[in-house]
């Protein structure tokens, strides 16, 4: 009962390094499975970006920098590896100033590792658009003039001369629209990119946000989601990369082993509470007996 | 010297960028165990480097290649009626003219009105829609009418909370609200378990680096930092280096002795005007 009542009190301090320790634990075993279990919306996500044709373009558009790094880098890369597997062409725009160069390198490094395999190239299978301010006149941009709104990419040059927007003009020619953010963009996206051309949206939240995504996956408006990195983990189990290790994998983890501490953490404050109490009512008791 | 600078910088570039970013996560993580100068010191420098990187993106990505270059290289000149428009924001700061800034503020919040207007419309009526859930999806009766049902009941419930046209007094609508307010209460446990799951996942990325990426490459810096420690200390092609590391430890040790004696002075003052 005393050690339980002591639990109370430990120094906040103490906290934070035994939660350090235990995330250490799979972090440096660095395990290779991934989640089993896939959620619906993952599911709807990866269907439709698996079904867009070789003809259109999907658009990646991301507004986030490093300081969410851990959550969106892994469902970036976890799309764009998926795409260049399949051969469908995308271009990302970045509406974050430091998260243009991030995505880039992102690309960049997929690029280099799936150029022997898969052949893929820069300008022909992937574009990065550079960082753009986000406004209502850009985001109408991408469904009524994507080349001249995007004007020029990453490296300087000029968009509509890459072999990777060949037949791409508006969005008659775009497949889908992933938004990956850590910001409340997903309403203006929806309201001024994907909504009036009929696009389909995908959506990709930091963990904060993904819970009040839900009711626009039940109304249709989202057709699939990745949460966080454990929804980057799942769509890479789909992309079969079930038996290797990722940045999302490890995350996920480490992410059920802090659950589970800090689960346990929970319980025993809860009985220290009680603990603390019950003893608080037996001196009472004692005191008035006396 | 400058050449070999560059070389070594160059050459280094890669161990140097994680040596920095492990010092800053360091830094900035130290502030778990209570609040120093060393946080603070790199929480400005990380403020400053933002500003500072915000400001060269803004103007090499949008302002230079849309505004100053079309303006002034390519003719066309009304781009200037830009700068005009941007400028009138700053008149906020004159008590005088306050009013110019007040054309172009006003002129912004009907656009953002007209903005949100339209959001409305696209984004909240598809979901009003949505919300008209039939009982027997597909005209089969089964899980889909239990989700419909548990749908209604949380909608109805939650949405008898919000209504404050008149007081909760009816039985039945007291108990609705209140049922309200628990599924509410469960709505933001889901989303504070988010939160929390963000927020690990955050620190696993920044440990990640430290685990994965940094300690190999210290590991390997430090067994080539000796090395390059007993080449300084003992070769006589470093001489200059030693001279120069010598003469920059000397400027060091001075400028602490003056800073010391000078704290040391401003204690002693405070001291005397106390008593």
């Amino acid at each position: 009962m005393d050690i339980l009542i002591k639990l109370q009190k430990i120094d906040r301090r103490v906290i934070y390094a035994l939660v350090i320790v235990v995330l250490m634990v799979p972090l440096l075993l660095q395990p290779k499975g991934h989640p089993k279990l896939v959620t619906p919306e993952v599911h709807h996500a990866f269907d439709v970006i698996d079904s867009v044709p070789k003809d259109k373009m999907v658009i990646l558009s991301s507004f986030w920098g490093p300081s969410t790094e851990s959550e969106n880098g892994p469902q970036t890369a976890a799309l764009m590896r998926h795409m260049l597997m399949k051969g469908i062409r995308f271009g990302i725009v970045s509406w974050d100033q430091a998260g243009s160069q991030i995505t880039y390198n992102i690309g960049k490094s997929l690029e280099q590792e799936l150029h022997r395999r898969y052949g893929v190239r820069y300008g022909v299978d992937w574009v990065h658009f550079g960082y753009k301010l986000q406004n209502e006149a850009a985001l109408r941009g991408i469904g009524t003039d994507l080349p001249t709104t995007m004007e020029r990419e990453k490296e300087g040059k000029l968009v509509s001369t890459l072999p990777v927007m060949r037949g791409i003009k508006d969005f008659h020619n775009i497949g889908a629209v992933v938004e990956i953010t850590a910001s409340g963009t997903l309403e203006g996206t929806m309201t001024y990119t994907t909504q009036p051309n009929g696009l389909k949206l995908l959506y990709c939240p930091t963990a904060v946000m993904s819970v009040e995504a839900y009711r626009y996956l039940d109304s249709g408006q989202v057709k699939g989601m990745l949460n966080s990195a454990v929804g980057a983990a799942q769509y890479e189990t789909l992309i079969g990369m079930s038996n290797v290790t990722t940045q999302a994998s490890v995350t996920t983890w480490t992410l059920s082993t802090a659950h589970i501490f800090i689960i346990v953490l929970i319980l025993l404050g809860n009985l220290g509470y009680f603990a603390s109490k019950k003893a608080a009512r037996r001196q009472g008791g004692e005191a008035s007996n006396d | 010297m400058t050449e070999t600078m560059a070389g070594w910088l160059a050459h280094n570039s890669t161990s140097i960028i994680i040596w920095c970013a492990a010092l800053c996560t360091f830094a900035i993580y130290s502030v778990l165990y209570a609040e120093n100068r060393f946080f603070r010191l790199f929480e400005h420098i990380y403020i400053g480097l933002a500003s500072g990187y915000g400001v060269y993106i803004t103007w090499s990505e949008i302002l230079g290649p849309k505004w100053w270059i079309p303006m002034i290289y390519k003719g066309q000149w009304y781009w200037m009626f830009a700068a005009v428009a941007g400028s009138m924001f700053y008149f906020m700061y004159s008590n005088r003219h306050v009013w110019i800034s007040r054309i172009i503020f006003g002129f912004f919040m009907g656009v953002t009105a007209g903005g949100m207007f339209r959001g409305f419309y696209e984004v909240y009526f598809p979901q009003i829609g949505s919300s008209m859930k039939p009982l027997a999806p597909g005209g089969h009766w089964g899980w889909g009418t239990v989700s419909a049902v548990v749908f209604y009941a949380l909608m109805f419930s939650a949405m008898t909370y919000f209504f404050f046209s008149f007081e909760h007094k009816h039985p039945v609508v007291a108990t609705t609200a209140k049922a309200g307010r628990w599924f509410l209460m469960i709505g933001f446990g889901a989303i504070f378990g988010a939160t929390v799951m963000g927020r690990l996942t955050l620190l696993i990325g920044r440990l990640n680096f430290l685990i994965n990426t940094w300690a190999p490459q210290a590991e390997s810096d430090t067994r080539r930092i000796w090395l390059a420690l007993v080449a300084v200390a003992t070769w006589p092609r470093f001489l200059w280096l030693r001279v120069s590391l010598a003469v920059l430890a000397a400027l060091l040790v001075v400028l602490l002795v003056i800073y010391f004696r000078r704290r040391q002075d401003l204690k002693q003052k405070a001291t005397g005007t106390q008593d």
